[in-house]
C-alpha cells in the first residue's frame, strides 16, 4: 500500500495502553481511504487524458443514464466504509471512557498556564507523575479558561472547562517525560506545553510517594504546619494577616483569648486549637457562623501539633501566652 | 474597460462592462453581475490579505525569532476569521452565484436587485469593521472565539464582533434573495428539475445561509454584549459549551457545506467541457439535497474532542458519517459523465480533477473524524484543522477557479491562456498537498489546532509546509494575474466556446445589461 512503509511517520512512539485504540483504527481507515482517493482521482485523470475531443465527434455526445448496477454498488460500498469508520473506532473511544476500578485518583485544577494535580494523600504538584503499568484516573476542572488537556504520547485528549468536570484515565506502559498540550490561545501557554506527565518505574515512583508523602522529611514543625494551612484549606477561611475571611485571621490566635457564643472566654493554648481543629462546633467564635469543616479523621496528632507550631509563629504571644498556663 | 470590441450586436446592446464605470456608478449598481464582480475584488482581496497574514506562523514555524505570542495569537486569529466569514463562505454565493444564477435561470436580474446591492454593502462594512479592529486593538483568542478566553481579550473584540455581525446579515440577505430569485424568476417553461447544477447548489446553499447567517448575527451581537458586560447569554459565568455549541450549529453548515455549491460548479464544467449531459442529473440534485440535510444535522461533530460529552459524540460521528453515501453518488456520477465523452482538454479539467482530489481528501478526512476513538482524539488538533484548511485551500478553491476559468470567456468577454493556467494550477495542486499533508502528520503527533508550527519537534515537517505555502501562493499568483491581463487585453472569446447547452451561453460575452430581452 502507498505510504505503508511511512506509516511510522504519523503519531508518537506508544506511551499508553490507549495507543492502539487510536493508531489501529486510524491505520485501517488509512489504507481504504488512500485507496478509494487513489481509484478515484486516478480514474478521473485517466478519463480526461482518453476520452479526449477527436476529429468527428458530434456536437454533444448522447447522455446517458447512470448505471443503476454502478449506483447501487456505491451506496451499499459507501454504507460498508461508514459502518466500518464508526464500528473501528468505537471500542477504543468505549474504552477510553470507563476507568478501571481501583485507579490511582489524581484531581485536576487548571488555571490559565498553571495545573494543580493533587493526590490521593493531599499532595499537590505542578507535573504529573504516575507509575508504570497502574491505571491513572483523573478528575479535571479549570478555574478561568477552558482548554484541552492532551497527553499526545499517551493519545489523551479530554477538555477541561469551568463548571464542568471532566474525566480521562490512561496507564503509561514505558517510563518518560510525555508533555501536556493545551491548544489555549493564552500567552501563558504560549509553547502549548505548560506541563508533563512523568512515568516512573513502580519501584521509582513508590519511592518518590514516600518522599514526599512523608511531609514531615526535611521541615521543621511549623514549616510543615504552614503546608498543611496551604494544603488543607484553611486559607480559604482564615488570613493570616488579621483581616478576617469566613474565619478569624490566625495571627494572633495563638495565647489570645476569645469570647464564645455561649458568652465564655476561653484562652486559646494547644488543647484548645486541636478542638478547635478537630470539632470546631464545640465552642464557636462570637459573630462566627459554625461552618467550619471538622478535620477530625482528616488531621493526625503530629500535623495538628505542627499547625500550632505554625500559629506561634504568627502570633505575638507565641512564646509567653497559653504554653504557662497548661 | 468600456472598449470593448464593438461588434455589431453590442452596438445595439451594449454589455454590462460597457456602461458609465466611475467609481459611484459600479457603487451603485443594482446589475447581479456588477455586483458579483464587485464581490470577486472584495473577496479576493480579503484572501489576500488572510494570505499574508498566513505568513507570520509560518515564519515562526521555521524557526522565526522575535515573535510575541500575543502578535502570533492576533494573525492566527484574523487568518483564520478573513478566510472563512470573508472568503469560504462569500465567495462562491457572491461571485460565480451572483453571475450565474439568474443567467442559468433565464432572468434578467435578481429578485431583490436592492437585496444584491445590501448584501455586497454589508459585507464591505463587516469586512472595513474587522479590519478596523485589527487595525486598531487586534483580538487574539483563536477564530473560534471561545467565551471565557475571549471575554478576557483585551482588543476591540466588541468591533469585530459587529463586523461579524455585519458579515452574518450579508450572507442571511443573499440566501434570501437567490431563494426567491429561483422560485421566482425562472424562464417560463423551466422546472426545478431544468435548473443547472450550479443553480441548484447554488439554491441548496441558500438555506443554508439563511440559517447560519441569522444565528451567527444574532450570536455575534450576544457575544459582542457579554463581552462588555462580562454577563448574560455568554457572560463569565456561562457553561463554555453554550458558545461552542451555538457556534458550530451557525458555522459548519455554511463552511464545511460551502462544498454544495462547489460541487454544483464542478459538474456544470465537467459537463460543459466533456460535451454531454451530466448523468444521472436528478440523482445529483438528491445527493446535494441529502447534503444539505446532513450538513445541519451534523454540526456537532464539530465539538468532539472539545467538550462533548461520550454520547453526544456518537451519535454527531453516526450522523456525520451518513454523507458517505451521497459524497460516493457524486464520485461515481462524474466518473460516469467522464467515461465515453468528448473533453475538450483545459485548465477548467485540471481545477475539476483538482476538486476532486481535494474535495475527496477533505470527506475521507471526515471518516478519521467520525471515527470514535480517533475522533475523539484528533478533534483538537491540527488534523482536525487541516481537514478545514482543505476546504477552504483546496475544495472551494478548486472549485472557484473551475468555475472561473470556465465562465471567464463568458463574464469578461476575453480569452485567457490556457497554459499559464495550467502551470499556475500544477504549482497549486502540488504545492497545496505538500502544505497539507505535514499538517495531518503534526497534528497525529499532537500539534494543537490552529497553532501553526508551534512544535520544536515537528521542525522537518513545518518546513517541507512551508515549502508547499510557497509553492501555493506562487501558483495562484500566476492564475490570477492570468486571469487579470485579460482585463485590459483584447483578445475577444467566442460567445459559447465550449459548445455548451445550458442558457448563459446563449448570451453575448460579455452579457448585456438585461441578460436576455
Ligand atoms: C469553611 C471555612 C473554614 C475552614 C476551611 C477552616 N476554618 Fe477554622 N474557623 C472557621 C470559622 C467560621 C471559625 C470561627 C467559628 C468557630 O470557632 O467554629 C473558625 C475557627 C478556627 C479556630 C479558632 C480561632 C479563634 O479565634 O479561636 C482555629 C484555630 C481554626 N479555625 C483553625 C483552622 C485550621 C487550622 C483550618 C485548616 C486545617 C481551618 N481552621 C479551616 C472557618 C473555617
Amino acid at each position: 500500500m502507498i505510504g505503508s512503509a511511512n506509516l511510522s511517520a504519523w503519531f508518537p512512539e506508544w506511551g499508553s495502553t490507549h495507543a492502539p485504540d487510536v493508531d489501529v483504527p486510524f491505520f485501517d481507515i488509512y489504507v481504504v481511504t488512500v485507496t478509494i482517493l487513489i481509484l478515484t482521482v486516478g480514474l478521473a485523470v485517466v478519463f480526461t487524458r482518453t476520452f479526449t475531443r477527436k476529429e468527428g465527434d458530434p456536437e454533444q455526445m448522447p447522455a446517458v443514464g447512470t448505471n443503476k448496477i454502478l449506483l447501487g454498488l456505491g451506496v451499499v460500498g459507501a454504507i460498508a466504509l461508514a459502518g466500518f469508520a464508526f464500528q473501528t473506532g468505537l471500542s477504543g473511544f468505549v474504552g477510553q471512557r470507563v476507568a478501571p476500578y481501583g485507579a490511582f485518583e489524581v484531581s485536576v485544577t487548571a488555571r490559565e498556564g498553571v495545573w494543580d494535580f493533587t493526590y490521593p494523600d493531599g499532595h499537590v504538584a505542578d507535573t504529573l507523575r504516575v507509575a508504570v503499568g497502574q491505571p491513572v484516573h483523573l478528575t479535571m476542572t479549570s478555574q478561568d479558561i477552558s482548554q484541552n488537556m492532551s497527553i499526545p504520547d499517551l493519545r489523551v485528549n479530554q477538555t477541561i472547562m469551568p463548571g464542568h468536570t471532566t474525566e480521562a484515565w490512561f496507564e503509561t506502559i514505558r517510563p518518560g517525560t510525555f508533555p501536556i498540550r493545551t491548544g489555549a490561545f493564552s500567552a501563558a501557554t504560549y509553547d502549548s506545553m505548560t506541563s508533563v506527565v512523568v512515568s516512573l518505574p513502580a519501584e521509582e515512583f513508590a519511592a518518590w510517594q514516600a518522599a514526599v508523602g512523608d511531609i514531615f522529611a526535611g521541615r521543621t514543625m511549623a514549616e510543615v504546619g504552614e503546608l498543611l494551612y496551604n494544603q488543607q484549606g484553611c486559607k480559604a477561611c482564615h488570613s493570616l494577616d488579621g483581616s478576617n475571611l469566613v474565619g478569624p485571621s490566625l495571627k494572633n490566635v495563638y495565647g489570645f483569648e476569645f469570647l464564645t457564643t455561649t458568652g465564655e472566654t476561653v484562652l486559646a493554648d494547644d488543647a484548645y486549637i486541636k478542638e478547635s481543629i478537630l470539632t470546631p462546633n464545640a465552642s464557636v467564635i462570637a459573630e462566627y457562623q459554625p461552618v467550619m469543616t471538622p478535620y477530625a479523621g482528616i488531621l493526625g496528632d503530629q500535623e495538628i501539633q505542627a499547625i500550632t507550631e505554625f500559629l506561634k509563629t504568627i502570633s505575638d504571644r507565641g512564646h509567653t501566652g497559653g504554653q504557662e498556663d497548661k | 474597460m468600456h472598449n470593448v470590441s464593438q461588434s455589431a450586436a453590442e452596438q445595439v446592446r451594449r454589455s454590462f462592462l460597457g456602461g458609465p464605470d466611475g467609481v459611484s456608478e459600479w457603487f451603485q449598481s443594482l446589475d447581479h453581475k456588477r455586483i458579483s464582480l464587485m464581490f470577486l475584488a472584495w473577496t479576493a482581496g480579503a484572501f489576500l490579505l488572510a494570505m499574508i497574514l498566513a505568513i507570520m506562523p509560518l515564519v515562526k514555524a521555521v524557526g522565526g525569532r522575535g515573535l510575541s505570542a500575543q502578535l502570533l495569537f492576533e494573525t492566527l486569529t484574523y487568518q483564520r476569521l478573513l478566510h472563512v466569514v470573508a472568503w469560504l463562505v462569500p465567495a462562491i454565493p457572491g461571485i460565480i452565484g451572483f453571475f450565474l444564477l439568474p443567467l442559468q435561470i433565464g432572468a434578467s436580474n435578481m429578485a431583490f436587485p436592492t437585496l444584491s446591492r445590501c448584501s455586497l454593502r454589508f459585507y464591505v462594512v463587516g469586512l472595513v469593521l474587522m479590519l478596523g479592529s485589527l487595525a486598531t486593538y487586534p483580538v487574539g483568542s483563536g477564530w473560534t472565539l471561545d467565551t471565557h478566553l475571549s471575554l478576557l481579550d483585551p482588543g476591540a473584540f466588541g468591533v469585530l464582533m459587529v463586523g461579524l455581525f455585519f458579515m452574518g446579515l450579508s450572507w442571511f440577505l443573499t440566501g434570501v434573495n437567490f431563494i426567491v430569485t429561483v422560485h421566482h424568476k425562472r424562464r417560463e417553461g423551466m422546472g426545478f428539475f431544468d435548473m443547472p447544477l450550479t443553480a441548484w447548489g447554488l439554491y441548496l446553499y441558500s438555506y443554508l445561509l439563511v440559517l447560519s447567517g441569522l444565528i451567527f448575527g444574532i450570536i455575534a451581537l450576544y457575544m459582542a454584549a457579554s463581552w462588555v458586560t462580562t454577563e448574560g447569554l455568554f457572560g463569565w459565568k456561562s457553561d463554555p459549551m453554550a458558545w461552542r455549541s451555538y457556534f458550530w450549529f451557525a458555522i459548519r453548515p455554511v463552511t464545511y457545506f460551502a462544498m454544495i455549491p462547489a460541487v454544483g460548479i464542478v459538474s456544470d464544467v465537467i459537463s460543459g467541457v466533456s460535451r454531454k449531459a451530466s448523468t444521472g442529473y436528478r440523482t445529483m440534485v438528491g445527493a446535494m439535497i441529502a447534503l444539505t440535510g446532513i450538513a445541519v444535522a451534523s454540526y456537532g461533530v464539530s465539538l468532539v474532542g472539545q467538550g462533548l460529552s461520550p454520547a453526544g459524540t456518537l451519535i454527531f460521528s453516526a450522523l456525520s458519517l451518513l454523507a458517505a453515501v451521497p459524497v460516493a453518488i457524486i464520485a461515481i456520477t462524474w466518473l460516469s459523465t467522464l467515461y465515453r465523452s468528448s473533453i475538450s482538454c483545459s485548465s477548467a479539467n485540471v481545477f475539476c480533477n483538482a476538486f476532486i482530489l481535494h474535495g475527496g481528501i477533505a470527506s475521507l478526512l471526515g471518516l478519521f473524524l467520525a471515527s470514535p476513538a480517533v475522533g475523539a482524539f484528533l478533534g483538537a488538533s491540527m488534523f482536525a484543522s487541516a481537514q478545514l484548511d482543505y476546504i477552504i485551500w483546496g475544495g472551494v478553491s478548486s472549485a472557484l477557479m473551475a468555475g472561473l476559468h470556465y465562465w471567464w470567456p463568458k463574464m469578461m468577454g476575453r480569452k485567457y491562456s490556457d497554459d499559464v493556467a495550467r502551470i499556475g494550477a500544477v504549482l497549486y495542486v502540488v504545492g497545496l498537498n505538500l502544505a497539507l499533508v505535514p499538517r495531518l502528520i503534526m497534528g497525529t503527533k499532537g500539534v494543537p489546532q490552529d497553532l501553526a508550527g508551534l512544535v520544536d519537534s515537528s521542525l522537518r515537517l513545518a518546513e517541507v509546509s512551508s515549502f508547499g505555502w510557497l509553492c501555493v501562493y506562487f501558483g495562484l499568483a500566476v492564475i490570477a494575474g492570468n486571469l487579470l491581463v485579460t482585463i485590459w487585453g483584447d483578445e475577444a472569446a467566442e460567445e459559447n466556446p465550449w459548445g455548451a447547452t445550458t442558457l448563459e451561453w446563449t448570451v453575448p460575452s460579455p452579457p448585456p445589461e438585461d441578460n436576455f430581452s
